[in-house]
């Protein structure tokens, strides 16, 4: 199984990158993680030739590619961070690679609320019509405390937490299976969607 | 009543905007609303702190100035946009001007939503902590099926939608009103008095005395006489001052003392307390010259200086000293750069001094193998005066065979021995040595530079000759006050005494260049201000990049492996910045590859002066087994090489004898260091090795191997043949070390007038450099106390040249 995972923010130092890092090589043999990267990515501002630059496609591809992906989000004032917020602007703006995408959501933060806010953002975001994704549903992996998390090898030290995750990611890899079985018959839905846009549906296109 | 419009989106077109420009209109009358664009906001990233940035200051202070603020959203996948979300990050990162602002929220879209949802998102993300607003309760405004609403000169069409946003509106300006009552400052009643409190210090809880009458804070007394000088000074003169002039314990830490900024405030804020008054009233105080707008400044001057370290403060002093004006620029609060840490004496032969000393056993074996190198080894450049010293060395060793011998040197044994010490090859190969006439005016002018100092001010203790770790021979000239702030106090004084500027907290950004003549820079002051100064010359003595891992990383060519998270021995100002402002004007480089790592570091700070720092011919190494593992008396790169083989960490070991001999510390600090745990001490030597995690058998073997090789003068195992105490007197102590960056052999390529040269191999005109910035003198491998010796060398040297080349 190939999955992407998308760092959500654009810092030197953060504990999602590790969690991410660390995901990677646990579960490395139940699954191929690439670790995406979004902090190179251009501001979204939609460009005046409606083509999205190729860096935002590249990790576009790479999406598209994938089995399903895996966010991991820092809370900045509640909410996800502007960067990362861009960067999902720009998937929505181009091939829509995460239309019927499985996307298991993750976070990490210093104080004890591990990002709850911002996943219930998330959620809510990647359910808007330019992206439906499929969200893996009642399961969220809120890190806490994240700077004592890990030690100096990258390994995550709590227990419990340790358990969780691997609870989480296996029943991701179910989800991943099954959902890919649903959707391959919504093909037609799927391109409707990749079609969608505010603009047609003000003026009473086909949505 | 004054409010600040925001228009959420960076989208050229925006519904969003139409519908603030309607409000502006509409409601002249009664408000001034002004508009700001969130389109040339930098994406937010925490990493990288724009917060001085004109545009993020301009939301600020506007923000700040406004009664309240409306946002105008669209909704981006059920959110609002990250060009909406980033301004509001940068606004609650460093600076919070939302915190407590009546707020307005209004959006418009497409469907029939009207950003109902990216609004709900809005509101949750405007209560966050760091953002704070307040956000007017219910009132929704939300303008669906926007490309309907407007005529065709922005006005909204229907009278309903008009009627429901002048109700939201005029609400709004009553919730502003009302909500801002909330922002006036709490009324605050001091028992007046003067309290006792402490502020954590470098080495131990400093005393600090606050005064408070009925409605002010009057009086901060921090008695500073525990702390090192230099870096802290600036902490305990500037944070009280701020708290002071502002009445608010809101208050900016310092760059590099950030535990002792921190210390002050909650000191005072205790004392607040003690006064009977909650400090967060205090902490929620505007900064002290919060609200003023900065104007940009300009200066003319003669030559400016760009680093406030030893090269720079020379540089000033001696363009004084020429009845010229010189600007030092600084971007840290504090002066001193990396001269301030300076633990060691500077290098200058004065034979006549030294011949005062006794020699120590084993240095005529140093001058015996100098004599025996074959002369076909040494550079041809070098080789005429290698013949010299070795007729000297002969004469001098002739005469000088028994326990009368004095402390033999000459300007050639320390001109030699800087290019044997420089002389290294990196790992591909390539030889690098000090370049001949850079190293010859070093050495020729190092005494010189001595007496100078003497001028000056700097006071010598010359009862001592002593030898800084690295430095191959004694030759030290130590100051009689505590080293490195020593040069800093009196060559600071001199230059402020004669009229010179020191500009602080002033961060060169550009030279200004000319016709390909460099006649000045342009800055960013401390309040994101921008300073220009023209002057007939600058001279970069910015120092090194030893605090710059990624540019270490970058050039190294020597070592196997620099790690992420190595540690500096250097201030955190030491980046590397006068080195790339050389490359804007097409400076070369020389030896970038190469850098020193001191081997006996603080493995967890990279300082020097932790633990017991003594000289090496008392130096016993141990590694993490109780075994020596090294010749104590190598070079730096050697110690360092070894202890990389050893697994990094290692441990100096000492007795009570050996601790008298220690540099920079007193009891107390040596008893806190064990409290610490980051000094350990213990009656036994066999009890040391256990709380080192040793066999003690193990380690009380090596010492007495070691004690044995003292009495007789030689080590078989590694050959250390200088020794002074022995290890034997209780209590004992182990001082863990690890080797940390030090000092950066490249940078400009300069010539011997301290002109920085070009690619082409020409001289920059207007540019000088002086120090650690400079490349080409220690090359592969500097000696201890021989940066010293280079910077007040050659800061005299660009300054003298930079003068007489002006009048030219």
């Amino acid at each position: 199984m190939k999955l992407i995972g998308i760092v959500g923010t654009n810092s030197d130092h953060s504990t999602n990158r590790q969690l991410l890092q660390y995901m990677q090589q646990y579960f490395s043999k139940e699954a191929e993680i690439e670790v995406c990267e979004i902090k190179d990515l251009p501001a979204f501002n939609e460009p005046a030739d409606k083509v999205a630059p190729a860096t935002v496609q590249e990790l576009s591809n790479k999406i598209s590619a994938a089995d399903g992906v895996i966010i991991s989000t820092p809370e900045y004032d509640h909410s996800i961070p502007a960067v990362l917020k861009s960067a999902i602007e720009w998937l929505s703006y181009t091939t829509r690679p995460l239309i019927d995408k499985p996307v298991m959501i993750v976070g990490a933060s210093h104080g004890s609320l591990g990002t709850s806010r911002a996943q219930g953002h998330l959620r809510q975001i990647l359910d808007a019509p330019e992206l439906k994704a499929r969200l893996m549903p009642s399961a969220e992996f809120l890190l806490g405390h994240s700077l004592t998390a890990f030690d100096d090898n990258g390994q995550l030290v709590f227990p419990e937490k340790v358990q969780e995750l691997e609870e989480c990611f296996e029943e991701f890899r179910d989800f991943v299976t099954i959902n890919n079985e649903l959707v391959k018959n919504h093909q037609a839905k799927a391109e409707l969607n990749r079609q969608f846009s505010w603009e047609l549906d003000a003026n009473g296109g086909q949505n | 009543m004054k409010f600040i419009g925001i228009v959420g989106t960076n989208a050229e077109f925006s519904y969003n905007r139409l519908l603030l420009n309607y409000m502006q209109k509409h409601f002249a009358a009664e408000a001034d609303l002004e508009i700001l664009e969130v389109t040339d906001v930098p994406m937010f990233n925490e990493s990288d702190d724009q917060t001085n940035s004109p545009i993020i200051q301009t939301f600020n202070d506007k923000i700040t100035a406004a009664d309240g603020v409306i946002i105008a959203t669209p909704e981006h996948n059920h959110s609002i946009p990250s060009a909406l979300k980033s301004v509001l990050e940068w606004l609650s990162f460093n600076v919070h001007p939302f915190d407590g602002k009546p707020t307005m929220l209004v959006g418009a879209s497409l469907s029939d939503q009207g950003s109902s949802r990216a609004q709900l998102h809005l509101r949750q993300i405007l209560d966050a902590p760091g953002v704070n607003a307040a956000v007017m309760p219910g009132n929704e405004f939300l303008l669906g099926n926007v490309q309907l609403a407007f005529d065709d000169e922005g006005n909204l069409k229907d009278q309903g939608t008009i009627d429901f946003l002048e109700t939201c509106f005029s609400r709004f300006m009553r919730f502003t009103k009302i909500s801002n009552l909330l922002n006036i400052p709490e009324e605050i009643t001091f028992t007046p008095g003067t309290f006792d409190v402490t502020t954590p210090g470098h080495n131990g809880d400093l005393p600090m005395k606050v005064t408070l009458s009925k409605k002010r804070i009057e009086k901060i007394d921090i008695d500073t006489s525990k702390e090192t000088e230099g870096i802290a000074d600036v902490v305990f003169e500037r944070i009280p001052q701020e708290i002071i002039d502002g009445q608010t314990l809101n208050v900016d830490v310092i760059s590099g003392a950030s535990i002792t900024s921190h210390g002050v405030i909650d000191g005072v804020a205790q004392a607040v307390k003690m006064a009977g008054v909650n400090p967060d009233y205090l902490r929620q105080r505007p900064k002290a010259g919060a609200l003023q707008a900065i104007p940009d400044e300009e200066y003319t001057t003669d030559v400016v200086i760009v680093g406030a370290g030893g090269a720079g403060l020379t540089a000033a002093a001696k363009t004084l000293q020429e009845g010229k004006q010189p600007i030092v620029v600084e971007k840290f609060p504090a002066i001193g750069g990396n001269t301030v840490r300076a633990g060691g004496p500077m290098n200058a032969a004065d034979p006549e001094w030294q011949k005062q000393f006794p020699a120590i056993p084993g240095e005529s074996h140093t001058l015996q193998e100098i004599v025996a190198m074959d002369p076909e080894s040494i550079d041809a450049e070098y080789r005429p005066d290698f013949l010299a010293l070795r007729d000297q060395l002969q004469t001098y060793l002739a005469e000088n065979t028994d326990e009368n011998s004095y402390l033999f040197d000459s300007t050639l044994l320390y001109r030699i021995q800087t290019y044997l010490g420089g002389k290294r090859t990196d790992l591909n190969g390539q030889e690098i040595h000090g370049q001949y006439d850079l190293v010859k005016i070093l050495t020729d002018h190092a005494l010189e530079s001595v007496e100078w100092l003497e001028d000056i001010g700097v006071e010598f203790d010359k009862s001592e000759v002593t030898m800084p770790v690295g430095a191959i021979w004694r030759r030290g000239h130590k100051p009689a006050k505590s080293v490195g702030y020593a040069y800093i106090e009196a060559l600071s004084n001199y230059v402020k005494a004669h009229g010179g500027q020191i500009m602080t907290e002033t961060d060169v950004t550009s030279l200004i260049d000319e016709d390909g003549r460099v006649c000045g820079i342009v800055a960013t002051g401390a309040k994101g201000q921008k300073i220009t100064i023209h002057a007939q010359a600058v001279v970069l003595a910015s120092g090194g990049f030893g605090a710059n891992t990624q540019m270490l990383k970058q050039y190294n060519t020597y070592w196997t492996e620099i790690d992420d998270d190595i540690q500096t021995s250097n201030s955190p100002a030491i980046t590397g910045d006068g080195i790339r402002l050389g490359q804007s004007v097409g400076a070369d480089l020389v030896g970038m590859g190469f850098s020193q790592m001191m081997p006996v570091s603080d493995p967890e700070t990279g300082e020097l002066f932790t633990g017991l720092q003594v000289p090496p011919q008392n130096f016993v190494m141990v590694n993490q087994q109780g075994q020596r593992f090294v010749n104590e008396y190598g070079s730096r790169d050697t110690l360092t090489q070894a202890a990389i083989d050893n697994g990094g960490l290692f441990y100096l070991i000492a007795d009570d004898n050996i601790k008298a001999t220690a540099y920079n510390t007193s009891q107390e600090k040596i008893d806190q260091q064990v409290a610490a745990g980051t000094l350990y001490r213990d009656e036994t030597l066999a009890g040391l090795a256990q709380q080192l995690g040793m066999d003690p058998a193990v380690f009380e073997q090596t010492i007495a191997n070691y004690n044995r090789y003292a009495d007789e003068g030689l080590d078989p195992e590694f050959g250390k043949d200088v020794f002074d105490l022995k290890v034997e007197k209780a209590p004992f102590y182990a001082t863990p070390r690890k080797p940390a960056v030090h000092h950066t052999m490249g940078g400009l390529k300069i010539d011997t007038k301290a002109h920085v040269i070009n690619e082409t191999g020409q001289v920059i005109k207007g540019l000088y450099a002086a120090g650690e910035v400079a490349g080409g003198i220690h090359a592969g491998n500097r000696l201890g106390g021989n940066s010293l010796t280079d910077i007040f060398t050659f800061g005299r040297i660009a300054a003298h040249n930079a003068i007489a080349e002006a009048a030219e």
